[in-house]
């Protein structure tokens, strides 16, 4: 073991006042959290500063931060290393540990944010995939899987060297064999490791872009000026990548200088992160234009609003504080720092204020992209309300939890530095011996993407749409009334032809449009055969109410006015009055839209000739339309529609799919079976046939030329 | 060891694998799938049915509302609604600087594509097939996502524990009235069905003494105010080229307004000005 390493468990073994001193300030820290969140749960959220208005806070806030710091592992590890990025090595450990750990404390800052947390279980009781919550829940649970796995996996070689470590106590020694699995570092459990790496960096890409999307999702799927926008799932995510790199360059930085790891992290790694820190602040940069830009140039009702408070109003000092440390400063620093080479020599210092002006930044960011737009609705009920209900100032209680929240990840992040080795020590080591001796290795006929594969995945899906084709079955239909005929005082005329264009008109009405856009296309065969019957309604037939007015022997009374009226259920309807013509008989034509039957009154109130007189009649004015939900029903539907749950579960089922084969396969079943293994291997040579999803071939790019174009 | 990196997959040993794998997912998806179905099938639909078929709307003629907010205390009297809670607001409207202010009553719009029902993670808030939005506070888990998403404001939460009366406690919690009111969970207007299952008009509209606020069934072509008159409903919307507020977010309220022209009540200048003359005396 060379000098470095034993540097290295060092940092496992040695624990000094100071470690004792920095983990009781953080428990100290998250007591008090504990203690701010009692009181919330027992008088509820009354003691934030969140009210009707502004009903989203700091806990929001904290929510999209620390997931979008958990991309870092994302990005520094499953893209470097899809890219086979070779310095990447001492520090991915560290960046796979922040994502871990940021979603640990990202997660339950919703579960702080609910009303109710007892009812936690009702989302998984009555969950609704057409809700972006949902799709948070679904994708946050997803990732998060995903990156314990991705945090575990390559450390498992590890693992089994630190059990043989006889300097540590017996229980960790217990532990590391347990969790090594049976870590031999036979080239077939390596190179069963190495595939089940690569297979889930490569999955973990798409799942990391997905998950600060659907977290975007939840603002860009409302209404409201400033949210309601179609860039926010890339911007969230180039924000996320960015803060996360800001994160790791600064745990380097700490983990560097506290556990003396100079050997490993060097210069050069500042360099190439800043590197890409730079490059994420411009790109950044740009999309923060493009958001702002759009909407001020606009400055259309709300939004102008918005902009005047962003920009010089309320919250422009926040606002500039924000662009500033999240854009401006450090890109400018590090244009500075590692464009001339004169500056060269600051790198360490220059990157790592900037990634800690960009963490900074990051959180006054998203607390700028998430309270502004809340301030400043469509219809301010800021009347007649007390100040502290229109604006919001957050209470002791969230800036405790907060700090408990940023207290908790750096707990989390020492104590998991102390009983795990925080850099990669077969990773580093083999890396060495790799520079050291290139040597062409024989071609990797393996292919990762079994047709058997195929079979999991129908399966799945079939499980899915079966699950979610469970429709409610249609609201029953209440028997028709059927009136009795009356006798020929009302009669319906027929439909005329200038009553058409009405009902042309009713069928294109925008909500049909609309609701067609979405649903058409897709997967709808009602609407695909042209069946809208359920829409259709009969326009009503004009209806034709006609009084005779009679005296006693039965001769007609002429020239009187009849009243005619309607009773609904709340009140009458006055048609007003119509003379009885020459044989008595006064006609009132009705062209509502109406539908079921109702009494209708003729009256006739008396003069001095005749006495009053009233009859009543039903009159039926055509079926009433069966009662339905309106037509965009398939986002307010109450159960899953497919249109929504087959994207969502077949995403996130593929994941756990994938899940399930890199750890539950290669690593649980397959790696602990060198025998069987190797005896089938000899029954059944593996075919030399080379896939674009080769996963040995990207894991090791330099050992096949022809790889030239993957890396 | 032979070659590095030659690893067998065999087909066998993955199919193997997979059958136990699956045989797991399908045992823990059809006990799933049962209770679901039971809830899909028999608690979801039955709560969207309402007890009519009704398509209920509101008609509200700005031109005669005159800010006295009676709705506003009547609605707050008869669901005890919570202090800080207005579920039928009055706002003082200025469209621009030109125009002059009207008031504008806003109940909850119950709209036909409501952005509350669909984000609401849980089916807590839902539409019923009479077109009322209904609140669910049994359900509700306090996300406020619901609050989010509508553009009208017409949500409010119970940041604390709402203070109680008897009278308000003495019934067991219903979506048709909403209470005995609980913490951290969302409130709002729902048209009052229990007035509407005995036929009665809802508080707001009841009570309203300028007639402003007018109350019916789409189906029935007909609107009734408090002072008992009725008007149709097509032909007060088309005439008096009624409109809904927001309609150019999609939402499709229920709610119409009818434009505040040819007013004969103070304007809110007007009574601003009376107001401050009065103090002043």
């Amino acid at each position: 073991m060379e000098a470095r390493e034993q540097n290295l468990l060092r940092t496992l073994q040695e624990n000094t006042w100071r470690f004792y001193a920095w983990v009781g300030f953080l428990g100290a820290v998250l007591l008090w959290g504990l203690y701010a969140y009692l009181q919330q749960l027992r008088n509820g959220l009354i003691v934030t500063g969140m009210r009707d208005q502004i009903s989203w806070g700091l806990y929001i806030t904290n929510f999209v931060f620390f997931i979008g710091i958990s991309h870092a592992g994302t990005l520094i590890s499953a893209i470097l290393r899809v890219t086979d990025t070779r310095w990447r090595m001492p520090i991915t450990r560290m960046a796979e540990g922040i994502t871990v750990f940021a979603l640990c404390i990202g997660a339950p800052m919703v579960m702080i944010d609910m009303g109710r947390p007892d009812r936690l279980l009702n989302v998984f009781r009555y969950g609704r995939i057409q809700s972006p919550i949902i799709w948070d829940v679904l994708g946050v649970s997803t990732y998060l899987t995903g990156c314990i796995l991705y945090f575990y996996i390559p450390m498992i070689p590890d693992l089994a060297l630190l059990a043989n470590v006889p300097k540590l106590s017996s229980w960790r020694r217990r532990l590391y064999r347990r969790l090594s699995l049976g870590w031999t570092g036979t080239e077939h459990q390596k190179a069963l490791l190495e595939r089940a790496i690569s297979a889930m960096a490569i999955f973990i890409i798409p799942l990391a872009v997905s998950v600060h999307t659907v977290v975007s999702w939840i603002f860009a799927m409302t209404l409201r000026p400033g949210w309601n926008s179609s860039i926010f799932g890339p911007y969230f995510v180039v924000g996320a990548i960015y803060s996360g790199t800001a994160a790791v360059i600064f745990s380097m930085y700490v983990l560097r200088r506290v556990f003396r790891l100079q050997e490993y992290v060097q210069q050069l790694h500042f360099r190439k992160l800043g590197l890409l820190l730079l490059a994420f602040s411009l790109i950044y940069l740009y999309f923060n234009v493009n958001e702002y830009l759009t909407v001020g140039y606009k400055l259309e009702g709300t939004e102008r609003l918005l902009m005047d408070r962003l920009f010089g109003g309320d919250y422009a000092g926040l606002f500039w504080i924000a662009q500033g440390l999240c854009v401006f400063l450090p890109a400018a620093l590090m244009i500075v720092v590692l464009g001339f080479k004169r500056y060269h020599r600051f790198t360490i210092p220059a990157v790592v204020l900037s990634s800690v002006m960009v963490i900074v930044g990051a959180w006054a960011k998203r607390y700028i992209i998430v309270v502004p737009t809340l301030r400043t609705p469509f219809l301010p009920s800021g009347q007649r309300l007390p100040w502290q209900w229109t604006h919001y100032h957050p209470t002791w209680v969230e800036w405790s939890i907060t700090a408990a929240a940023v207290a908790g990840f750096a707990l989390i992040y020492t104590l998991m530095a102390k009983l795990f080795p925080i850099v990669s020590i077969w990773e580093t080591r083999e890396h060495e011996a790799e520079v050291e001796v290139p040597e062409a290795a024989p071609a990797k006929p393996l292919r990762w993407w079994k047709p058997g594969i195929v079979f999991p995945v129908l399966v799945l899906g079939a499980l899915l749409i079966w699950s979610v084709s469970a429709h409610a079955a249609a609201p029953a239909k209440p028997k028709e009334i059927k009136t009795a005929a009356i006798t020929a005082e009302w009669k319906a005329l027929p439909v005329e032809a200038n009553r058409e264009p009405a009902a042309a008109e009713n069928n294109a009405s925008p909500s049909d449009e609309r609701v067609a856009l979405y649903t058409a296309p897709f997967l709808s065969l009602r609407r695909l055969f042209g069946s809208s019957a359920q829409n259709e309604q009969n326009p009503a037939p004009p209806i034709a109410v006609t009084a005779t007015l009679r005296d006693a022997s039965g001769a007609p009374i002429t020239f009187k006015p009849v009243e005619f009226s309607l009773q609904t259920a709340f009140g009458v309807v006055d048609f007003g009055s119509r003379p009885t013509m020459a044989d008595g008989r006064a006609q009132l034509v009705i062209k509502d839209h109406r539908y079921g039957s109702y009494p209708v009154q003729v009256a006739f109130h008396g003069d001095d000739e005749y006495a009053a007189a009233n009859f009543n009649i039903k009159v039926d004015f055509g079926a009433r339309p069966s009662p339905a939900l309106p037509e965009a029903g398939m986002l307010i539907a109450p159960y899953a529609t497919p249109h929504i749950a087959v994207p969502f579960l077949v995403f996130y089922g593929t994941m756990w799919v994938a899940f399930v084969y890199t750890f539950g396969y290669l690593i649980l079943w397959k790696m602990r079976r060198p025998a069987e293994a190797a005896a089938i291997a000899q029954t059944a040579p593996p075919l030399p046939v080379a896939t674009p999803f080769d996963a040995h071939q990207i894991a090791r790019p330099t050992l096949k030329p022809t790889n030239g174009e993957m890396s | 060891m032979n070659k590095p990196g030659n690893t067998p997959v065999t087909r066998r040993g993955f199919v193997q694998f997979l059958a136990r794998g699956t045989g797991l997912v399908v045992a823990v998806g059809a006990a799933w799938k049962a209770n679901a179905s039971k809830v899909f099938r028999e608690v979801l639909p039955s709560r969207s049915i309402a007890p009519g078929n009704h398509k209920w709307v509101m008609v509200i003629d700005l031109a005669k509302c005159d800010g006295c907010r009676d709705c506003t205390r009547a609605c707050t009297a008869m669901h005890f609604v919570p202090p800080m809670q207005e579920w039928i607001k009055i706002f003082e409207v200025t469209d621009n600087e030109a125009a002059g202010p009207y008031f504008l009553p806003r109940p909850c719009m119950q709209c036909d594509n409501p952005p509350c029902v669909r984000g609401c993670p849980v089916g807590a808030t839902y539409k019923r097939t009479d077109g009322i939005v209904i609140q669910d506070d049994d359900r509700c888990i306090g996300c406020r996502n619901c609050i989010a998403q509508c553009p009208y404001s017409a949500r409010s939460f119970n940041w604390g524990e709402p203070p109680h009366t008897p009278e308000e406690k003495a019934r067991p919690y219903d979506v048709e009235y909403n209470y005995p009111h609980r913490k951290g969970t969302v409130e709002k207007c729902i048209f009052c069905p229990e007035h509407l299952r005995m036929g009665k008009l809802p508080a707001c509209a009841a009570t309203c003494k300028m007639g402003a606020i007018y109350f019916g069934d789409q189906l029935d072509d007909a609107v009734t105010n408090g002072k008992g008159e009725t008007i149709q409903f097509s032909k007060i919307a088309r005439r008096g080229a009624a409109f809904r507020l927001l309609e150019e977010l999609g939402t499709e309220p229920r709610v119409y307004y009818l434009p505040p022209s040819t007013r004969k009540y103070p304007s809110p200048d007007e009574k601003h000005h009376t107001e401050m003359a009065g103090m002043e005396h």
